[in-house]
């Protein structure tokens, strides 16, 4: 994945360990998560609540979540 | 080093073809021939055990993650690489195992060569995929034509019918209206999304509209279940090499079906076979019977002695009929006639059958009228009569009876009885021939007498009873519209078709996944056909599709159906069959087996007559049972008489071998019954020879190049009559020589490859035929629960429980059966080097010693993912569950690793206690409405939080997100651990020698030989001589041999690898020509004072795993019940102090100590007791005495008192009657 990184929106402390921990309050506000799609590896975007489950790009129904970087 | 030089090749052949081949072959070295290696020549040969190196670093467990791209990259995206992939291929064909193209060509070792070929077309698993072909592309269709009309009772007009029927290409539920696409649909999409790998049935009808016929085409009336692998399936035609881009394992035989994401096998049903009269003598009662089955009854008639009597017995009859009356009734109405036709001029069954004509006296019944009113007054009430009590037609009745109801497969053409009382005379000759001499009766167990119910019989039961029950709703319906005399619009009957669909879908769906299957029409209940297929390893799902469930109840104490039977040579396994209960019930497919599928009877009945053969209907029972005449029976029925049937057998056999009637159609001989039979119906277990003519095998070593070169296939050996299919019954006619220099002058078939009596399973045992016959049926269990590879998408898979090997190797001691079932490439274990010798006393009764630096390089390592799901319902009231961090504590410890989304992170440490999903679910779930507005806000969410349970850490290995086909949210997450070999790990070797880990021993503490070889294992030597297991030590000097000469051996049954040899190739080496190594001690630094065997032994890593099962308690739960201790590990239960250990207290006079362990520890409880009345107060307080005089306290176990208030609550007065502890 040669992807730049991209820093998390707003206040979300990119740091790890308990600084996570402090932006509890900004989860709310945030809460699109992003998984990989299983079939073209595309980062597809999830809304909380969101229950349609599928790739963006080529309509593909299983998501990964990805691997943390913490 | 002998000088004697000895054929050392890997080229293996069977025991006596070697042999004759050895006495011709003149010395002859191969130039494998190395120096002796020096000392570290060995280590390259197999790294991970033989490695001295302490300084190996532990893997942290954290290291063997996978990389973060690959857990998630699609297996689908992967392009094969152009033709470089097609070209590798060739080199893995089955033909070329240990050959190549040019080498000579040797008729008696290289015949096997037709097993792999064998293998490509039928056998193993294919018998399920062929089975289920035939129900979707024949079966299907019969059904459809036998039920091919709907008309309504209301409008006579009005007519549905049925023009064709099919299964279409396996879509997705969503795609069902959507024509044009080609469904992408994947089986391993459905195993991840939990949905049915389904196809949609379609149906081409033509009905009446109004006052035109009208026709559609593909109407969608269900949906199917489609088997893996078959025909309809989307990976039938798809190369091994682009099977991984489906997301599939190339070696992964396919033949169960994936139901709501679970794979399903529908295991072989064995079954004593139908329409074929059988002869049982059970307590001084012989019988025959006969089982009727056709598509629309299932019955069965007895023909039954009684007292020196023959009856007649059937279920629709109120007593048992004489059976002169029934050939009456049937129109044979001369007693002489019937003499004839049951005897024959045979005066001995003359005499014992003309007691049955007393009858006939006695109760007056001389002509077919009077034997007709005789049956009719007996025949039980069929139908209720309409309209009040009607006269019953007492003849009517009985022709019914006789011609539709008793022996229904013998079908009554335009009242021609002839056949049926043909049928009734030969069942009735054979009772009597069975009284005569009681060694004509018939074994039930034996093979050729049962017959095998496929997935295709099963589901073609299941979907004709759908299809009727449909058709039946169907009639309903539109009975009720056309009833109605003025329709807004003009009926249509499509939409009432269409309106149906679910029901066949479900019903099909809901059978294979709970395995019930209840057919209203034959009121047949059965359940547990179908099992969950066992990815314990490769080994166990292939060994489950081979398993072969028997039919018979288990609880019965005959021996006889789990017995081993001479005739299941070479189509059941001997060895692999279940310990215990089911012993001998359940069977395995041998190597080279394949289960027929029904073929037409009616070329068959015209090939008899182009034959010769005389139309038996018209034959007397002089003609039929005179002299030297042979019946001829087609499927049981007879059809026909020979008087030469030797020739009528060659000549049916000749027309067979060209091709002429399908290779599946068995004839042999009975000479006691003085019968031909002709066998075509399906469930026959078969198997493929050589055939042999003049004393020759017609396969020479002409064919077998072609077959190498490619030319020619299996099934050009089959149609030019060089091999053919026998089935046991013709198995046991004809004389099999198993190796060529055996055949003799009335040898008529030769062996193709003596291994194949095993099955799959028993087949991974090298030198099987050296070993005690228990040691490989424990090894059959044993096998599949080893520890290894499962299948190449194995990484893709989110199973429940999953067990794999870190570092699996293919065996140093391979067999023909590996290499044809890929075992190698899938394998589960490790080649461990074994020392027998006894060592330090943590190896007595089977325990191990295992080297610590072979673990820490990964010897025995092994991974287990377990799955934890979890899905966002939806509720009536339009609330669903979700997940996120509601209730999110930067504080809590145990919500640390969640993600933003409520899901823990991919990758981070689960311990006990930890949340992983954080998931909420609504207060109300109730539909809105009446009652329910208890002022309760739909947005009130309770926790729902799954939090990991067990005391050992996981790490998360995925988390898959999906929408199911109800669409709902399903959330899957995978958790690993990994771990490495402990003390009290289950290990076991190929021949059903199991032990556990005793101790782990540091590598500097263990022997070595001179060239500084640590063995991984020790082993005790006391496992060998009671347990007899030659074949392991055979393993260990071949596979030794093996790793000195840098390539593999062979130790297939009947064959493998000699000894001699192996010894020579030691010898050459440097070695002991006994395997036997000297080693140093590595404690004391001295030489051991014996020779130690010393060798590569194959090492399994069973599933049983002490961290699993390893479970203490001081204190903890109870049962609310009874107040005791909960049971079992799961719950953090108690250890049971049971009843022979309360026994064993008793007799000791441990009281205190019972009283101890059976109340104070467990449920001890106080009571208020009174002393008057002897019954249960409270707080000092006699209910019953209503005083509290008397009362006193004293403690008794919760389940003593629970048992008084149970008494009582069944009024029955339970009291106590108090002493003094202390008399005075």
């Amino acid at each position: 994945m040669s992807q730049a990184y991209q820093p998390p929106s707003a206040a979300a402390g990119s740091s790890r360990g308990p600084t996570v921990i402090s932006t509890g309050d900004v989860v709310t506000q945030d809460r699109a998560v992003r998984y990989i799609c299983g079939d073209c590896d595309a980062k597809v975007t999830l809304k909380s609540g969101e229950s349609n489950v599928r790739c963006k790009d080529c309509g593909h129904r299983v998501l990964y979540k990805e691997r943390t970087n913490r | 080093m002998p000088p004697k030089a000895r054929k050392t090749g890997p080229a293996e052949a069977s025991g006596a073809a070697e042999t004759a081949a050895k006495a011709k072959v003149p010395a002859k070295r191969k130039p494998t021939a190395k120096t002796a290696p020096s000392s570290q020549s060995t280590t390259h040969v197999e790294p991970p055990t033989t490695q001295h190196d302490p300084q190996a670093p532990l893997q942290p467990a954290e290291a063997s993650l996978p990389p973060e791209d690959t857990t998630r990259t699609n297996a689908r995206q992967k392009k094969p690489h152009g033709g470089r992939n097609e070209d590798f291929e060739a080199l893995l064909e089955p033909f070329y195992y240990g050959k190549s193209l040019t080498d000579p060509i040797n008729t008696a070792k290289d015949k096997w060569n037709l097993l792999p070929a064998f293998l490509k077309v039928k056998g193993l698993v294919k018998q399920h995929i062929d089975s289920f072909n035939f129900f979707v592309e024949t079966e299907l269709k019969n059904i459809v034509k036998a039920n091919q009309t709907v008309y309504s009772d209301v409008d006579d007009k009005f007519f549905l019918k049925y023009l064709d029927i099919r299964v279409l290409a396996p879509n997705r539920l969503d795609e069902d209206d959507l024509s044009y696409n080609k469904s992408a649909i994947t089986p391993n999409e459905c195993r991840l999304r939990d949905m049915t790998y389904a196809a949609p049935i379609v149906v081409d009808v033509e009905y009446r509209r109004g006052m035109t016929k009208i026709r559609r085409r593909n109407v969608r009336i269900g949906r199917m279940p489609i088997m893996l692998r078959s025909s309809k399936c989307v990976l039938s035609g798809v190369s091994p090499a682009n099977m991984n881009t489906l997301g599939e394992c190339m070696i992964d035989p396919g033949g169960y079906f994936i139901v709501r994401g679970q794979e399903k096998v529908i295991l072989v049903q064995e079954q004593l076979s139908k329409n074929r009269v059988i002869v049982e003598s059970m307590k001084g009662i012989v019988q025959a019977s006969v089982t009727s089955s056709t598509h629309e009854r299932k019955s069965k008639t007895y023909v039954l002695l009684k007292k020196g009597r023959l009856y007649l017995k059937h279920n629709i009859l109120q007593e048992d009929i004489p059976v002169a009356f029934i050939l009456k009734a049937m129109g044979v109405q001369s007693d002489h006639e019937i003499l004839l036709l049951v005897a024959g001029d045979d005066s001995v069954y003359q005499d014992e059958f003309a007691l049955n004509f007393e009858a006939c006296a006695t109760e007056g019944v001389h002509t077919q009228q009077q034997a007709l009113d005789y049956i009719g007054a007996r025949v039980k009430f069929m139908k209720k009569p309409v309209g009040g009590p009607m006269r019953r037609d007492n003849r009517a009745d009985a022709i019914e009876a006789l011609s539709t109801l008793i022996i229904t497969h013998v079908p009554v053409h335009g009242l021609n009885f002839r056949p049926k009382a043909l049928y009734i005379a030969f069942m009735v000759r054979r009772v009597l021939m069975a009284m005569h001499d009681p060694s004509l009766v018939d074994d039930r167990d034996y093979v050729g007498n049962k017959r095998l119910e496929l997935a295709g019989q099963m589901l073609s039961l299941l979907f004709e009873d759908h299809f009727k029950r449909f058709n039946h709703d169907f009639k309903l319906n539109i009975d009720k519209v056309l009833k109605k005399q003025n329709r807004t619009q003009e009926f249509d009957a499509y939409f009432h078709l269409q309106s149906h669909g679910n029901h066949i879908t479900a019903g099909m769906e809901r059978a294979i996944a709970t395995g019930n299957w209840s057919l209203k029409r034959f009121k047949m209940e059965r359940a547990g056909v179908t099992h969950v297929l066992s990815r314990l390893s490769y080994i166990s799902a292939l060994g489950m599709m081979t398993r072969i469930s028997s039919q018979f109840e288990k609880t019965r104490k005959v021996s006889g159906p789990r017995a081993l039977q001479p005739s299941q040579f070479g189509m059941l396994c001997p060895a692999d069959t279940p310990e215990g209960e089911a012993c001998g019930l359940v069977k395995n497919l041998a190597l080279m087996t394949h289960i027929t599928t029904d073929d037409d009877e009616d070329p068959v009945r015209k090939m008899v007559f182009v034959l010769g053969a005389e139309d038996v209907t018209t034959a007397s029972g002089m003609e039929v049972y005179g002299d030297g005449a042979y019946i001829i029976f087609i499927n049981g029925t007879p059809v026909g008489i020979t008087r030469q049937p030797k020739q009528f057998l060659n000549g049916f056999r000749k027309f067979r071998r060209m091709g002429r009637v399908s290779e599946f159609v068995s004839i042999y001989i009975n000479h006691h019954h003085n019968a031909v039979h002709i066998a075509t119906d399906e469930g026959r277990i078969c198997r493929p020879l050589i055939v042999v003519e003049r004393g020759k095998s017609k396969v020479t070593a002409r064919y077998l190049q072609s077959l190498r070169k490619g030319t020619m296939d299996f099934d050009d050996f089959l149609s030019r009559g060089l091999v053919e299919y026998l089935d046991v019954n013709e198995e046991n006619d004809s004389n099999i020589a198993i190796y060529e220099p055996d055949i003799n002058a009335s040898t008529t078939h030769l062996e193709i490859e003596p291994f194949t009596i095993l099955g799959a399973v028993a087949g991974l045992i090298p030198y099987p035929h050296h070993n005690q016959s228990p040691r490989n049926t424990y090894q059959c269990a044993m096998g599949k629960q080893a520890i290894g590879a499962i299948a190449y998408n194995q990484f893709t898979r989110i199973d429940t429980l999953l067990y794999l090997m870190v570092y699996p190797q293919k065996p140093m001691v391979k067999t023909r059966t590996i290499e044809l079932i890929k075992y190698d490439k899938l394998p589960a274990g490790q080649n461990a080097t074994v020392a027998v010798m006894s060592y330090s006393g943590y190896d007595i009764e089977d325990a191990l010693v295992l080297n610590k630096a072979s673990c820490d390089r990964g010897f025995g390592r092994c991974q287990v993912f377990k799955k934890a799901t979890t899905a966002l319902k939806k509720y009536a009231n339009g609330t669903q569950d979700s997940i996120g961090l509601k209730d999110y504590d930067p504080k809590n410890s145990r919500h640390k690793k969640l993600g933003r989304d409520g899901l823990v992170e991919v990758g981070s440490k689960l311990e006990q206690g930890d949340i992983y999903i954080m998931k909420q679910s609504p207060m109300n779930t109730s539909a809105t409405g009446v009652g329910g507005s208890t002022a309760t806000n739909p947005n009130d969410r309770r926790d729902v939080n799954m939090s990991y349970k067990l005391p050992d850490p996981s790490y998360v290995d995925k988390i898959l997100i999906t929408g199911n086909e109800a669409d709902t949210t399903m959330i899957k997450v995978q958790m690993r651990q990994t771990r490495r070999p402990e003390l009290g790990d289950k290990f076991s070797s190929r021949h059903g020698q199991k032990g556990v880990v005793g101790i782990i021993v540091e590598q500097a503490d263990m022997p070595f030989n001179d060239q500084g070889i640590c063995p991984d294992v020790i082993m005790n030597p006391h496992g060998f001589p009671s347990r007899m297991t030659v074949g392991k030590m055979l393993e260990l000097v071949s596979g030794k041999a093996g790793v000195l000469a840098g390539e593999l051996q062979y130790g297939t049954a009947f064959g493998g690898s000699r000894v001699e040899d192996m010894s020579d190739i030691l010898l050459r080496h440097g070695f002991s020509y006994a395997g036997k190594d000297y080693l140093t001690s590595g404690i004391t630094g001295e030489p051991l004072p014996a020779y130690v065997f010393f060798g590569p032994i194959y090492y399994q890593k069973l599933k049983h795993m002490v961290q699993d099962k390893m479970h203490s308690r001081a204190r903890g739960p109870r049962a609310i019940l009874t107040r005791q201790p909960t049971e079992g590990r799961s719950r953090e239960g108690g250890l049971r102090l049971g009843e022979m250990e309360r026994d064993c207290l008793i007799a000791y006079g441990a009281s205190q100590l019972l009283l101890e362990r059976l109340m104070i520890s467990s449920d001890a409880h106080e009571v208020d007791i009174c002393e008057r009345c002897g019954m249960m107060g409270y707080q000092g307080w006699c209910q019953t005495c209503k005083t509290s005089r008397g009362v006193v306290k004293m403690t008794i176990p919760y389940a003593a008192k629970l048992l008084v208030q149970e008494m009582m609550s069944m009024n029955i007065k339970t009291t106590f009657r108090l002493e003094d502890e202390f008399p005075a």
